[in-house]
């Protein structure tokens, strides 16, 4: 009987009871599969990154990326929607950044709780549901019709605003509730302002996560078509340069330039054209989302002088 | 009733008059009274939980920034009251600072945390600036310690260089009462000396009150104590009647262990 406990009680025979065998097996079963999801992730954007390049790579020339389009023959560039794409993101969040910010400090520092705030959040929440293309549609009844601006780069970017105003007033209230609360005491009790506190203490505290938030909507506005067809227009300006600062022109941007190629261009290299943007797209928002962050980790380290 | 017991020889810098302060329904202070002396240390003591923080937040209105926190009575500087309707809080606490339990540096360089307070108040002036930092890191006895790394980030420093810049930055506002809230109890023993003795300094100048949950450091650094139960200030005396000779049993109990 003794004999039997003692035997019974080596760690061999524990890690071999089959209660504990059975659970190592759905632990590493578990662990399987949850590498599994996340390589599949990785796997996807690879696939995505070398198929962009297989098919585009020939589609690209030096022409291609600074020429106008063409009307009916093959050989047309995208310059004027590789420019239109950065134009339209600058003045989108030219316009959005600072409302939304504004808005995301005012909502999470100043306002208590309350049937205000509450008003806020829903029509915040209301708006980040609208489909893009209802929003383009707004767009053109706003901007290009009510306006009669007709088709032009600031009704795009107004309307990309509308689009983005609540995703980057969130963002700005998350990066602000993650700043500790220390830092609120520790200014407030130096006699600072409310309005100094947040901007002097917190908000340089919140950079990183801002410049992510920004990241994020800008990758959206490099993307967006349903909301520019009917508001930037799906043509460019035929001006002297390729580059038309004119907020008040017709401004195709690549992504729009992708599908409207395929939906009513006569040229006859229309799939190289779409296939050789799709990969100048792609490098455009990889390329955009790497600088912004290193400036970003730039600004805050010069404003926590973490150096 | 309680009385700061020789106030005859010293001059209130600040009164404390009928003071309750509640949290949503919660009274968490009942008709708290007290004299603080100018410039000599009261310690306020009592076990976890007694009211003794809430207390020292109320005395530059720190629960202004909390919300569902309500202050009631009066709280005077130099006989001025601090809660009254034209007072502005923030010109209360440019003269009553505050260093807290935890240091809280700013993620910025050192030097950006002690001249972030004069330059709220307005101070442009790189020279005066640098002079500023100079004298108050000197005064905090931080300043040989970091001279060559004024530009580093304050993050860098040690648990109590840290608590000594948050001094530092505190002096730096040139306040006339400084209030700690446990400043030593996140630190070792060593920096936690290097705060007592800082404290024995700052006197000459400051008004100081400070809460601590030692009862020795109570003894070591300050010239009154007050005991907190409960939410009421229990008995005040100097520090070493209340240590040696305590009036009331509840303080008695506490000093002698019997107590929390």
């Amino acid at each position: 009987m003794a004999q039997a406990v003692l035997t019974a009680i080596t760690p061999e025979t524990l890690s071999n009871s089959s209660n504990a065998r059975s659970r190592r097996a759905v632990d590493r079963f578990a662990t399987a599969m949850l590498w599994l999801a996340a390589g599949a992730v990785v796997g996807m954007l690879v696939l995505l990154i070398v198929y962009l390049f297989v098919k585009g790579a020939s589609a690209i020339s030096w022409n291609f990326l600074v020429g106008f389009p063409s009307a009916a023959n093959a050989g047309g560039g995208v310059g004027p929607e590789i420019f239109n794409s950065f134009y339209i993101l600058f003045l989108t969040l030219f316009f959005t950044v600072p409302v939304a910010v504004c808005a995301g400090m005012y909502l999470q520092e100043y306002a208590g709780p309350g049937r205000f705030r509450d008003l806020i959040q829903f029509s915040a929440e209301s708006l980040a549901t609208v489909p893009s293309i209802v929003m383009g549609l707004f767009g053109l009844l706003i901007f290009v019709q009510t306006f009669h601006w007709h088709f032009t780069a600031l009704g795009g970017a107004l309307t990309l605003t509308l689009l983005n105003l609540p995703a980057m007033m969130r963002v700005t209230q998350e990066a602000l509730a993650g700043v500790p609360g220390t830092y609120r005491e520790a200014s407030m009790g130096l006699g600072a302002t409310k309005w100094q506190t947040v901007v002097k203490a917190i908000l340089p505290s919140a950079i990183g996560p801002l410049t992510t938030g920004v990241v994020l909507v800008s990758g959206r506005i490099f993307g967006e078509t349903a909301a520019l067809i009917y508001t930037a227009g799906a043509s460019v300006s035929y001006g002297k340069s390729a580059y038309d600062l004119n907020p008040f022109h017709t401004a195709e941007t690549l992504a729009v330039h992708i599908y409207s190629i395929h939906r009513e261009g006569l040229v006859p290299d229309a799939d190289a054209i779409a296939n050789g943007s799709s990969l100048v797209l792609l490098v455009m928002v990889l390329a955009f989302n790497a600088v912004a962050r290193i400036l970003g980790r730039a600004l805050t380290l010069r404003l926590t002088g973490k150096a | 009733m309680i009385q700061t017991p020789d106030a005859t020889s010293l001059s209130d810098k600040m009164n404390v008059a009928d003071l309750d302060v509640f949290y949503g329904t919660f009274q968490a202070i009942k008709k708290g009274n007290l004299r603080v002396p100018d410039r000599r240390v009261m310690a306020l003591i009592g076990p976890s939980g007694c009211g003794k923080s809430t207390f020292l937040r109320a005395l530059n209105r720190m629960h202004d920034l909390t919300p569902g926190a309500r202050v009631e009575g009066k709280v005077t500087l130099d006989g001025t009251d601090i809660y009254a309707p034209t007072i502005d809080p923030v010109t209360v606490r440019h003269r009553i600072g505050m260093v807290f339990q935890r240091p809280n540096p700013f993620p910025k360089s050192i030097y950006e945390n002690v001249v972030y307070g004069p330059k709220i108040h307005g101070e442009k002036k790189a020279k005066r600036l640098l002079e500023i930092a100079e004298k108050s890191l000197r005064a905090a006895a931080l300043w040989d310690e970091v001279k060559d790394r004024l530009n580093r980030s304050a993050l860098e420093l040690s648990g109590g260089q840290q608590q000594r810049l948050c001094i530092a930055r505190v002096l730096a506002v040139e306040p006339e009462v400084i209030l700690m809230d446990e400043p030593a109890s996140a630190l070792d023993p060593i920096a936690t000396s290097k705060i007592e003795d800082l404290i024995g300094v700052l006197k000459k100048q400051y008004t100081v009150v400070i809460v601590t949950h030692s009862m020795q450091q109570a003894a070591r650094i300050s010239d009154f104590t007050t005991f907190f139960l409960l939410g009421e200030l229990i008995e005040v005396g100097t520090t070493s009647d209340i240590f040696t000779r305590p009036k009331d049993k509840r303080t008695e109990d506490y000093i002698t262990g019997r107590y929390g």
